[in-house]
């Protein structure tokens, strides 16, 4: 929580609140796809990147899946927290569907799906 | 997002953790109570407490295993599957069971249990019909009244969430050690932020394993992929490969005597000389499909999967072992799981987790009650509160002080409702959730402080009522428990008490509370100085 800067300006604090409550309807909108960017952005582009790594992995079939499906969370946590680090959501689409769309046509291109 | 990383990574804390925290304390309020689910279980049917440990347990496991599978071929000779639960260290009972002929429509066959005395072998009166422990370990991850894939989705997004906010939460805590020692009482949200640190950083580690390790036990439901990319028939290929001794076979009609249990069990001793068998499952008793399996106990290794076999139950010959090389992956994998659950844990380890547990709670607790308290005191003296705080404040009353009142409720209609009724087991659950119904709409009628109060003196009356109705209908009260060591019944009734003391505390801190703000009102400018500086 807020809990640094409120020590340091305590009196200044809770007028920025009020302006920030009456937030713009674009404001609200960009959230929301942040939002979506995290959470289904960040599961697509695990899926593909633990699927890609399940068959690149230099160990048995079980190995692999199993130690791809254990790290997923890993890697689809450190993506939902960096959407939400990066200042422009432009960007963070950009990279998104442009990592993921790279890696399913190299899986794809392994798998002979094309 | 925002204009520094500090700033976004504030941001994101609080509305991951807001967004989720009332589905995340139902689900770490009820694993909390789950480390504990078999001696809850035990706690709720009363009419096996006469039932002692028996001594030398695994010497009689051989014993015990011929004794159930003869009571079972005079019994149900033909039925599909046959269970046989040999007494552990958390519970003393030997039970054995066998499935009744499928109805139409059933998805799952219902099976008739016989409980025996390990000491004697003689049969006990089966126990009331009731769900105990086993409840809080279903909703725990299962919810209730709800479809069970939807649950478990919801689950793993919660969980998801309260992993981005551990994560986000240590990196917003500059002074992650200092805090740890600090505690500034009686200063409104400051106390409630102190609170939210100590118990989040104190077991820090334990939350971010049990949440993550959360997640790997449901992963292959959100991420099948892997799975489905490498092996041509996905999953179910996948678990056949992992676990052989699941592999499935169709049943024949071909009668075949069932060898003899000491043929298998011969067996199962030279493998593995001091083993410690768990259960023994036999499918297709008599028939030539028949199955034995046999699993052994993972005792206090970091292991969930354990050592297991699997034989014929026609010709005796063993047909596949599991648990005996590991790769790396496959431990990295399982080790998650058995840390999660918490089985491997001895009763120190054990009390442990569940004191763990509850910082967890309280970590969630107090994040969405300060949530609440800091837009409350930044309200200028006139404004009215809006509709997302009233709705927080209102849920934040309804979750936090309707589970406990749930739990204790639940745990009175064990001993309360007439043993005979029909679907007793649901009634059981009907009363855990009319109690918290009843405590949300304590909360939306209001959810001042002084609603607080009573719902605080409330949880109190309920949880000084469980040992209270506990010594009045059935033979023990937790002073006979004491002096006759029944430990695990003791430790129920008495976690009741402390729960009941601690609830009358709250309820008198409330008071003292209510009691300074109105005395404060009248010598406004003053006081009001004193605390902001």
């Amino acid at each position: 929580m807020h809990s640094q800067s409120i020590d340091a300006v305590p009196s200044q604090r809770p007028k920025n609140v009020f302006k920030k409550r009456s937030v713009s309807i674009s404001y609200r909108i960009s959230v929301f796809f942040r939002f979506v960017a995290a959470i289904f952005g960040g599961y697509v582009f695990t899926s593909v990147l633990i699927s890609l790594l399940a068959i690149l992995l230099p160990l048995n079939q079980l190995d692999s899946v199993l130690l791809t499906t254990t790290l997923s969370v890993f890697f689809y946590s450190c993506v939902f927290i960096w959407v939400f680090a990066v200042k422009s959501l432009k960007r963070v689409w950009i990279t998104i569907l442009l990592t993921t769309g790279v890696q399913f046509v190299i899986l794809s291109l392994i798998k002979g799906w094309l | 997002m925002k204009e520094n990383f500090f700033r976004s990574m504030t941001w994101l804390h609080t509305w991951v953790g807001l967004l989720v925290c009332w589905l995340l304390f139902l689900i770490f309020f009820a694993g909390t109570i789950s480390f504990f689910k078999d001696e809850i279980t035990y706690w709720f049917e009363p009419e096996t407490h006469t039932v002692t440990h028996q001594d030398n347990r695994l010497a009689k496991q051989r014993q015990q295993i011929n004794y159930a599978v003869e009571q079972l071929q005079n019994k149900a000779a033909d039925s599909s599957s046959w269970r046989i639960y040999l007494p552990e260290p958390r519970n003393p009972l030997y039970t054995y069971s066998y499935a009744e002929p499928k109805q139409s429509g059933q998805r799952r066959a219902k099976f008739t249990e016989t409980y025996l005395d390990p000491t004697t072998n003689e049969q006990i009166a089966p126990p009331r019909e009731t769900k105990g422990g086993y409840f809080f370990y279903r909703l725990h991850f299962d919810l209730h009244y709800i479809d069970v894939r939807t649950a478990r989705w919801l689950v793993c997004l919660a969980s998801l969430f309260m992993l981005i906010a551990l994560i986000t939460g240590v990196v917003i805590h500059k002074r992650i050690f200092k805090d740890m020692f600090s505690f500034r009482k009686n200063k409104g949200s400051r106390s409630w932020l102190d609170a939210h640190n100590v118990s989040s950083v104190l077991a820090l580690p334990f939350h971010i394993m049990i949440t993550y390790t959360g997640l790997i036990t449901l992963i292959f439901m959100v991420f099948p992929y892997p799975a489905q990319t490498v092996y041509e028939k996905g999953l179910q290929q996948m678990f056949n490969e992992a676990s052989p001794i699941r592999a499935r076979v169709e049943s024949s009609d071909v009668p075949a005597p069932l060898v003899s249990m000491n043929t298998i069990l011969d067996q199962v001793y030279t493998k593995s000389p001091d083993a410690d068998i768990g259960f023994f499952f036999i499918r297709d008793a008599n028939k030539e499909s028949s199955r034995v399996s046999v699993y052994l106990n993972t005792g206090k290794e970091v292991v969930d999967n354990g050592a297991a076999f699997l034989f014929s139950g026609s010709t005796g010959e063993l047909l596949a072992e599991q648990g005996k090389d590991w790769s790396a992956s496959a431990r990295f994998y399982d080790s998650m799981t058995a840390l999660h659950a918490g089985r491997l844990a001895s009763p120190l380890l054990r009390w442990l987790y569940f004191l763990c547990g509850i910082a967890g709670c309280a970590m969630i607790a107090t994040g969405c009650i300060m949530w609440a308290k800091r837009l409350r005191e930044r309200l200028k003296p006139q404004q009215q509160a809006g509709v997302g705080l009233k709705l927080v404040e209102t849920l934040n009353l309804a979750t936090l002080m309707g589970l406990p009142f749930a739990t204790a409720s639940f745990f009175i209609a064990n001993r309360l409702l007439p043993l005979e009724m029909v679907a007793r087991a649901d009634k059981e659950i009907l009363v855990f959730f009319l109690a918290w119904l009843a405590m949300t709409v304590l909360a939306i009628i209001s959810s001042s402080k002084r609603q607080w109060q009573l719902a605080a003196w409330l949880n109190a009356l309920v949880c000084f009522a469980v040992p209270l109705v506990n010594a009045m209908t059935t033979e023990g009260n937790w002073i006979s428990y004491l002096l006759t060591q029944k430990w695990t019944l003791f430790c129920v009734d008495f976690g009741f008490i402390i729960a009941g003391s601690l609830f009358i505390l709250q309820g008198k801190k409330l008071r003292t509370a209510s009691k300074k703000v109105s005395t404060r009102r009248f010598q406004k400018p003053k006081d009001l100085k004193e605390q902001q500086g």
